[in-house]
């Protein structure tokens, strides 16, 4: 099950600081660098919840966040929908194709599982090319942003935005720590450990995994939608499975199954990319190295590396500082 | 309480189970005994479902279960614990029988709120650890505790989901002469109103637990009755190759 330490709420921390610091200082460039860096983040929150807690290594993410972005984008083209109930609607739509992908691959494991998934992302990606009302290879453009003009705020301004996005992935971290600190998170990490047993205590695996499973497409859906609303168009690229592939890059990279490790992954992998775009057009190689030496390393990602390191140290500190202070305390009172 | 009717169950051309009739009574203590290869473990997969039978039938409450998958038999009462441990190592052994308990009370799919916070998990939690006894190790994680407490654990953790029916697989496995006593003591203890049947390859604890004892040699029963008879029985002896007079 998930739990927070010390140092995760640490990073968790500096990452909103530098992200709202950021969020309120930066120029165009750094604005949309930031968008990319929060859509991204809720993409890989929504995969570590299967992937790290559920090991449901899935394939179809990049899939499910570009359906996600094409129903956010027909509802409001052309089903003539507000964003907001459209962004609703998008989100509950990826959630049941999501669960039902979960249905179906749950008695799939390991290398299956990976490929059941990525054959439902193909799918969808060869669909979405060949269907005219969503605009074939060409897309879908003129995608709006969502209304908040009673509440002050204009969203067709860069910085608004970024904040959007900004609350829009506290959201979802809340939402994923939730999930998986529940009884269905707590019945996915048994399942996770060992499947026989838990059915041999009378529980119904697959729907454990479908359930999760939905629910990290909905995640996966509102990136999706954040992303359609940030270009305000979209190409059947977004459902590529090397969206997904990258999402995995970005998961193991960061630290799998620590959901704070993602969002360090992130916001690692697309400043790496802008950083390294900007002098060689082969950045996907230095990537690829950095990704070798993470997983050669044996560290579960940069922040699994940290935890290794810091993370038990911190916490014994903690509770020895705590344990200390109490008969302080309890002779203070006295 | 739980019966077969002529259970059979082939490996390609090996028969490992030859016509299994069974009928255990409500509250009933049965250990199963035979050598290496009898087919007691197949048989325990065939109760709880975790292989089809070839033919035969399995009735729990005098309901044919033979078509339920494990999961739905286990809802049903009837539990098992493994011959190897089949912990969930990263978590304490609070959490353990948690996990077990909450899929008893309907909790294991529950979105909102923490399934072993709600008080008819931690009900169950702290009755479970009282029985089996291991209370003292409850916020230990299991890779922190000793083989004897996992066994012990192992178990509590099938007992957390309140069966009426128990299959235990070679409870004492693995653990030394004196903690075999102990679990010994601790199965005796267990509340009558449960069913228990037990793979059992230690004399001692046959004898001690045992309303009734069933002997499987080839996949077939060759003995079926109390400890006592099985005690003179000429052909166990000849199964196991020993004299049993001392046990």
């Amino acid at each position: 099950m998930f739990r927070h330490t010390f140092l995760r709420y640490a990073v968790l921390a500096l990452l909103a600081a530098a992200a709202l610091l950021r969020a309120l200082t930066a120029g165009y460039f750094g604005l949309e660098i930031l968008a990319e860096i929060l859509i991204l983040a809720i993409l890989v929150l929504a995969l570590d919840m299967v992937a790290g807690f559920g090991g449901m290594v899935s394939l179809c993410h990049g899939a499910l966040m570009g359906l996600g972005a094409y129903a956010y984008g027909v509802l409001c083209v052309h089903a003539g929908l507000a964003p907001l109930p459209a962004l609703a609607g998008a989100i509950a739509l990826t959630g049941a194709v999501a669960w039902a992908i979960g249905a179906i691959c749950a008695r799939a494991h390991g290398i299956f599982f990976i490929m059941a998934t990525l054959a439902f992302g193909q799918m969808a990606y060869s669909w979405v090319f060949e269907t005219p009302l969503l605009g074939g290879d060409d897309g879908l453009g003129g995608i709006p942003r969502p209304d908040l003009s009673l509440l002050g705020i204009d969203l067709s301004d860069s910085r608004s935005f970024v904040l959007f996005c900004l609350a829009a992935t506290a959201l979802a971290y809340g939402a994923a720590v939730l999930v998986l600190r529940s009884g269905l998170g707590r019945s996915l990490g048994g399942v996770m450990h060992n499947e026989q047993r838990m059915r041999a205590l009378g529980l119904t695996v697959w729907r454990v995994k479908a359930d999760v499973f939905g629910l990290s497409g909905m995640l996966a859906g509102l990136a999706g939608a954040l992303a359609a609303m940030q270009v305000m168009y979209i190409s059947p690229g977004l459902l590529a499975w090397t969206t997904s592939g990258e999402a995995l890059v970005v998961v193991i990279l960061g630290g799998l199954g620590t959901l704070v490790g993602p969002l360090v992954g992130a916001a690692a992998f697309v400043t790496l990319k802008h950083g390294l775009s900007g002098v060689t057009s082969h950045w996907h190689l230095v990537v690829g190295l950095i990704l070798i030496a993470v997983v050669m390393s044996r560290a579960n990602g940069l922040f699994g590396w940290l935890e290794a390191r810091w993370g038990a140290r911190l916490d014994r500190r903690l509770a020895d500082a705590t344990r200390e202070d109490t008969p302080r305390e309890a002779t203070n009172d006295a | 309480m739980l019966e077969t009717r002529d259970l059979t169950k082939s490996f390609g051309a090996m028969q490992v189970t030859r016509g299994v009739s069974l009928r255990l009574e409500r509250g009933e203590r049965r250990v199963i005994l035979g050598p290496n290869g009898a087919g007691k473990t197949t048989l325990f997969n065939l109760l709880a479902g975790e292989l089809a039978p070839d033919s035969g039938a399995v009735l729990l409450a005098g309901e044919d279960i033979t078509a339920l998958p494990v999961a739905r038999r286990a809802r049903r009462g009837l539990s098992r614990s493994y011959q190897k441990n089949t912990l969930f190592d990263g978590l304490s052994v609070e959490e353990n029988l948690g996990l077990a308990a909450a899929v008893h009370c309907g909790q294991g799919m529950r979105l909102w709120g923490d399934s072993l916070a709600r008080p008819e998990v931690r009900e169950i939690v702290a009755e479970v650890a009282e029985m089996v006894q291991l209370v003292p190790h409850l916020h230990a994680r299991v890779s922190e505790v000793s083989y004897g407490v996992r066994r012990q654990l192992e178990v509590g953790v099938a007992l957390a989901t309140r069966p009426s029916v128990l299959l235990m697989d070679e409870p004492t496995s693995g653990v030394g002469p004196e903690m075999a006593r102990g679990f010994h003591r601790l199965l005796a203890d267990l509340p009558r109103s449960l069913t228990l049947l037990i793979i059992e390859h230690d004399m001692d604890l046959a004898f001690d637990v045992a309303d009734t004892i069933t002997v499987l040699n080839y996949g077939e029963v060759v003995f079926d009755g109390l400890p006592e008879a099985a005690r003179g029985s000429r052909l166990l002896q000849e199964i196991y190759m020993g004299d049993w007079s001392d046990a």
